[in-house]
């Protein structure tokens, strides 16, 4: 099997060249921090129209944590081409491990979620670790990486003494503080998505950045010219583990209770997938038009139930068959081509 | 004794039902995982075919038939995009569309179907073998699967057509070189997989039922069945197959389900990481 990443025939699936024309536009700050600014503002704005809705702030809430994910999933497979199908699994060592240090060990809610978030961040770094090291390919890092979540949620079974097994666990800790309120968590989840942005828009302005593109572009010409592919790749898993694990255990103190479907496979991975999918891999707000889309269209077709999968599937396959590079990158592209060149959209390539 | 009797039943149900998914694999460079649900929906027409009254065995004919017809559709219809990219983007959009057909799949056998379930009864008590008292279903489920492999290993062996098969997996472009049209075998080789998948159903209704929410652990125990023995080989499916489904017996005997599935697991992660190309593996 080739290691190499995307193909000179055919569309690449992993990242497009687009965000070289936006490092070449400008390192500079304010050209990051006027678009994350005024999508913090958009989405500050949130509960003056649904706040007083339990329901819906749940369902906002869930729709920043998701938006959390597809960043940290996007900085590793959208940037350093690894396919981790254990976005869910992370988040999950991140959730349950905080919930656990807190409710059964007695740590402080903050400790708890900088130890799991440390955990989840070693996971995904060793991992990565392993995978660089016996050079397996994009597929073979999915399939491990499968395996991972296959245990992982065997585990969650397994110990139902600690994680209450199928049935899920209430979590004690923090019940009676600003985490179960009905607005505060909104904003505590906000403020990680934008936290998330403003890191993932400062390494792709970094050398990391440089070397992410580099390496995901053709890898040989990028060890040739003297990039650690190895080093890099690690740092990316790092990166988005981190992030994982840092939103999964916030939302779980914000929700009160987890059960083995709040970080599953299903429920989890393959969404942020479509989302990502959706948005534009590899690009900066890509994650967040995904999550945010997503997250109305699934509120919307509630009602369907269970023919809601049937539509997740048809859109999955229209989106990576016609829209390869993303649904929102290539409205973008066309109405650069009809308007000319926009700088309002320069930062969806 | 009777564990490794009931690791081989496990086994020889793991590797057939790899062996649809390598094939597949290793001939065309397609992940389908909609593997499992191709199994499902198969089994699904049994029975409701033997819900409107048909006998068990004609039903068996028409889950087996459905088989072959959707590997045959998915071939003319989703995998036509594929065929046009090479290599590792190849694999990469057969996976991501094979997911989503998997989605409708599952999302429609859920929402109309949700409590089918397909079980076949074979009749008699148990039979002694080797003074392990065996179920009888086990017993004709693990005979049919040893049939089937028989009739692969000659099919590839022996005859021109399963030749021209096995020489497309080892080389592309030197089977289209000496004439052979990889696409048909491809073709062929789909409707194979379609078949051998609503066989893995129906000879595990046997065992256990099967109902429309099986298809994703199908799907996944096919693959990680597939990755141990090695991509597109179907001895090593027997084998890793064999492996795998003794040690989940033995390990779930004497330590508890949910680690034996870890071990299971964990043996399956350390051969990927210590030999990628599997314990039988063509292709590097």
């Amino acid at each position: 099997m080739s290691g190499r990443l995307s193909s000179e025939s055919g569309p690449s699936l992993i990242g497009g060249s687009g965000d070289l024309v936006e490092a070449r536009s400008s390192r500079s700050l304010p050209v990051l921090l006027i678009p994350i600014g005024v999508v913090g503002a958009a989405l500050a704005l949130v509960p003056l129209w649904i706040g007083d809705s339990r329901v819906l702030m749940g369902v906002a809430v869930l729709g920043l944590a998701f938006a959390c994910y597809a960043i940290g999933f996007n900085v590793i497979f959208g940037s350093t081409g690894q396919l981790f199908l254990c976005v869910g699994a992370l988040a999950g060592i991140g959730g349950y491990g905080a919930a656990i240090l807190a409710d059964r060990v007695g740590l402080p809610i903050t400790v708890s979620i900088l130890v799991a978030t440390l955990t989840a961040t070693f996971t995904g770094g060793l991992l990565s670790f392993v995978a660089v090291r016996r050079s397996l390919g994009v597929i073979f890092t999915g399939i491990v990486t499968l395996i991972f979540t296959l245990s992982f949620d065997a585990l969650l079974l397994g110990l139902s003494g600690l994680t209450g097994g199928d049935t899920g666990r209430l979590i004690d800790s923090g019940a009676d503080t600003f985490l179960r309120d009905q607005i505060a968590p909104y904003y505590l989840m906000l403020a990680l998505v934008l936290i998330f942005l403003l890191i993932h828009g400062l390494l792709q302005r970094s050398h990391i950045g440089w070397a992410f593109r580099a390496l995901r572009d053709n890898e040989v010409a990028a060890e040739l010219a003297g990039v650690d592919v190895a080093r890099y790749r690690v740092y990316g898993a790092l990166i988005g583990a981190a992030m994982l694990g840092l939103a999964g255990s916030t939302y779980a103190f914000t929700e009160g209770r987890l059960s083995p479907t709040t970080y599953g496979f299903g429920q989890v991975d393959v969404v942020v997938l479509v989302m990502l999918a959706f948005g534009g891999i590899g690009t900066l707000f890509g994650p967040i038009a995904g999550a945010v889309t997503f997250t109305i269209v699934d509120e919307i077709l509630i009602e369907f139930g269970q023919l809601r999968q049937v539509a997740y599937g048809i859109l999955i396959i229209v989106l990576f068959l016609r829209l390869p590079r993303g649904v929102i990158p290539t409205v973008a592209s066309l109405w650069r081509r009809v308007r000319g060149r926009c700088l309002g959209f320069q930062v969806f390539r | 004794m009777a564990n490794i009797l009931d690791g081989l039943v496990l086994g020889l149900q793991f590797g057939l039902l790899a062996t649809g998914l390598t094939l597949v694999y290793g001939l065309g460079g397609v992940l389908n995982l909609a593997y499992g649900q191709m199994a499902v929906t198969s089994a699904m027409m049994v029975t409701l075919a033997m819900d409107a009254g048909v006998p068990a065995l004609p039903a068996a004919g028409i889950g087996l038939l459905g088989g072959g017809l959707l590997g045959l559709f998915l071939d003319q219809t989703i995998l036509r995009p594929v065929y046009r990219l090479h290599d590792e983007p190849r694999v990469l959009l057969s996976l991501l569309l094979t997911l989503g057909v998997s989605f409708i799949v599952d999302g429609f056998l859920i929402w109309r179907y949700p409590l089918k379930a397909l079980t076949l009864h074979i009749a008699g008590g148990a039979v002694e073998i080797l003074g392990v008292p065996m179920r009888r279903g086990s017993l004709v489920a693990s005979a049919i699967t040893l049939i089937t492999f028989a009739g692969l290993f000659v099919f590839l062996q022996r005859t021109t057509l399963g030749r021209a098969v096995r020489s497309v997996i080892e080389d592309e472009e030197g089977a289209r070189l000496v004439g052979i049209y990889p696409d048909r075998m491809l073709r062929l080789i789909l409707v194979l997989s379609g078949v051998l998948a609503a066989l893995v159903a129906i000879t595990r209704s046997m065992v256990t039922p099967v109902n429309t929410t099986s298809g994703l652990s199908i799907t996944v125990f096919a693959l990680i069945v597939t990755v141990v023995g090695g991509l597109g080989s179907v001895a090593g499916a027997l084998l890793a197959g064999m492996i795998l489904g003794i040690v989940s017996v033995v390990a779930a005997d004497f330590i508890g389900s949910y680690i034996s599935l870890i071990i299971l697991l964990v043996a399956a992660a350390v051969t990927i990481l210590i030999r990628p190309a599997g314990l039988l593996g063509v292709k590097e």
